[in-house]
């Protein structure tokens, strides 16, 4: 009986996605009535969002009563390893503009590299690498101007 | 012959240097990204768009940019499966099966050659179906009204649950969830703000393109994360492809038959390439039966789903072409790059724009003999990428779409909402509830809900004009045909599994 627990774990799931899923039917559906014209529309603002959260209620409700299958979910050291890069990305999102792009970018590529398992000796130089190359290319083959870092403007 | 007259029109504008050199660019690329595991088509093509928006590339030159890099990423996709035993993706899954076997028994060349033989048959056969059928469906599409057009993107909708060949309930949960996502903004009709909750960067709505490489390349690199990281590919000693291309002649009638029905599985909306290799692949075993060595290495096992794939991922392109409705993740991304320039496809496109359409049609077939002249001596050079190792490759990927999002508008609030849909993209995969409705819905939402509107005005609010016509009759009708046959499909494949 190995298979038991994956399938237990896969309904829970599925339920909690129906849930979440007949919710925002539900509150998709109760805001619509707040969209309101002016003026009379056949069909007015409000009524396309409704007609498609019936349906997703419906199915939500029907998912909750019937769950399907899933996929595995990921163990602990992979979750810490997933929350790591949405924790950099979404930090060098934020440092992209005020840092400018070259040194947000260069500790980005290096740390990302870690992250995906490479070495320090490995992740230093071809991070540099990566970073000067995705530079180059946009700033200069692209013509895009990407962020300056402030105080050195070229 | 009125198709030969703009055909010869499409080389004129296909054959043009700049032309030429993006779809030669779009070919190589595309051949790597596809032979890379985990980044399919939809992975390359969607990040190469906002490049393409960064050349400053005009619609037709971006198109066949974007278009070689799909057809290149269908001819890549082998290259893993039969090297390394991982699919590049998706719909070269059936390749591993033979392909692999082959490889290991020392001829992975003749496998790589006889492949790419096929891959370019089922190309071509299925570019030559485009220049036929896409006219004669832009003369029957060009007398439909709205009513008929809400009728076709309930088509596309009901056969959605074919895609994914998963649980249709989930499909169609995701289908909402895409039309749901399709109404944040303002409404265009009547200028009020939708499920902005005072937003302004959520006023001209949620940007498909950061929609897309959130919910497939950083949905991708989440996933990736899971896996075992220092796995290191052994190499595998390829010998010559020569034998393959003579080999492809024994299997002239298997690439043929995968041809025909990938064809006809990437033009019925929400088949795709995935089911036509599958099927190509399962008749094949059917049809020679104990004959064949399938499984360990029967090189028809290999030529009939590569066959398959790329006749069908030429077949996706009619739809998305003459009704503007992909039938694919893929051609749903070419669909959100031509609305993005305000390009709308559909019969009006073949009318206003032939230079385009056709020129893109062109562009099809020589890039297909690009790409077999290109996989032919580089195939080694393909190879190789494949050992590079995953810690440069993930980032790369990462850092392409960071900085191509953020170039679309310089606003770090995309950046957010990319990472948003990263994650989204990878619960719902964790669910087993298919991306790729999603985008469909929210790509397709605002036309569909144009189209019900303007249906709705002409009538002054009266439902029954939606199914008053004999063809919207008749799609209704298709749509329940393919769905009842598609549940009935699921039921007996359940039966047979438990």
């Amino acid at each position: 009986m190995s298979e038991a627990s994956p399938i237990h774990h896969a309904a829970l799931g599925d339920r909690i996605a129906g849930a979440v899923l007949a919710l925002l039917a539900l509150g998709a559906w109760w805001h619509s009535h707040t969209f309101v014209t002016g003026f009379m529309q056949p069909v007015g603002p409000g009524v396309f969002p409704r007609l498609v959260s019936v349906p997703l209620g419906v199915l939500s409700l029907y998912l909750i009563a019937r769950p399907g299958i899933n996929q595995r979910w990921p163990e602990k050291a992979a979750l810490v390893r997933q929350l790591g890069m949405l924790l950099l990305l979404g930090c060098y999102a934020v440092v992209l503009e005020p840092l400018g792009f070259v040194p947000a970018t260069l500790v980005a590529t290096v740390l990302l590299m870690r992250l995906f398992g490479a070495r320090w000796r490995q992740a230093l130089p071809y991070g540099a690498l990566l970073g000067l190359s995705l530079y180059l290319l946009f700033e200069f083959a692209l013509g895009i101007p990407l962020p300056d870092t402030p105080g050195w403007s070229g | 012959m009125d198709i030969l007259d703009f055909l010869v029109h499409g080389f004129a504008v296909a054959l043009q240097p700049e032309h030429l050199l993006l779809a030669l660019i779009g070919c190589t690329v595309g051949t790597l990204v596809g032979a890379l595991p985990g980044l399919g088509p939809v992975n390359g093509v969607a990040l190469m768009i906002p490049l393409a928006f960064n050349f400053g590339l005009a619609p037709t030159a971006a198109l066949i940019l974007l278009v070689s890099v799909y057809y290149g990423c269908m001819y890549g996709g082998r290259i893993s499966s039969i090297v390394l035993n991982i699919p590049g993706d998706e719909p070269a899954m059936m390749t591993t099966l033979d392909g692999y076997p082959m490889a290991r028994a020392g001829r992975g060349g003749e496998a790589l050659g006889l492949s790419a033989v096929a891959s370019f048959a089922g190309a071509t056969i299925a570019t030559i179906g485009l220049t036929l059928f896409a006219p004669l469906l832009v003369k029957v599409a060009i007398r439909f009204g709205p009513a008929e057009y809400f009728a076709l993107f309930m088509l596309a909708f009901a056969t959605i649950g074919g895609v994914t060949s998963g649980s249709f309930t989930k499909s169609f949960i995701a289908a909402c969830l895409g039309l749901l996502l399709g109404t944040v903004g303002i409404d265009p009709v009547s200028s009020v703000a939708r499920y902005t909750f005072g937003w302004y960067e959520l006023y001209d709505g949620i940007d498909y393109l950061v929609a897309l490489i959130g919910l497939f390349a950083i949905s991708e690199c989440l996933l990736f994360l899971e896996r075992d990281q220092r796995q290191d590919a052994a190499p595998v000693r390829l010998g010559s492809a020569a034998p393959g291309m003579r080999r492809s002649l024994d299997c002239a009638s298997s690439i043929g038959r995968g041809s025909l029905i990938g064809f006809i599985a990437g033009v019925l909306p929400g088949a795709g390439a995935s089911l036509g290799s599958f099927l190509s692949y399962s008749l094949e075993k059917r049809r020679w039966g104990a004959e064949g060595d399938f499984g360990r290495g029967d090189p028809r096992g290999v030529a009939a789903p590569e066959a398959g794939n790329n006749a069908a991922a030429g077949g996706a392109l009619i739809p998305m072409l003459s009704l503007g409705i992909p039938g694919s993740g893929t051609t749903a991304i070419l669909l959100a790059l031509l609305l993005s320039m305000n390009i709308t496809p559909g019969p009006l496109l073949f009318e206003q724009q032939p230079d385009m359409v056709w020129g893109l049609v062109a562009a099809l077939f020589i890039g297909n003999v690009m790409l077999l002249v290109l996989n032919i001596p580089l195939v080694g050079l393909f190879a190789k990428v494949l050992q590079a190792p995953s810690w440069f490759l993930m980032p790369m990927v990462v850092l392409v779409a960071f900085v191509g999002i953020y170039s679309l508008n310089n606003s770090p609030f995309d950046l957010y909402m990319m990472l948003a849909f990263g994650v989204l993209g990878y619960v719902l995969r964790k669910l087993e509830i298919p991306t790729v409705p999603v985008v469909l819905g929210l790509l397709l939402g605002g036309q569909m809900e144009f189209n019900l509107r303007r249906a709705l005005s002409i009538t002054g609010g009266d439902w029954s004009i939606l199914w008053s016509s004999g063809i919207s009759i008749g799609i209704y009708a298709f749509a329940a045909t393919l769905l009842c046959a598609g549940l009935i499909y699921a039921l007996l494949v359940k039966r047979r599994l438990g």
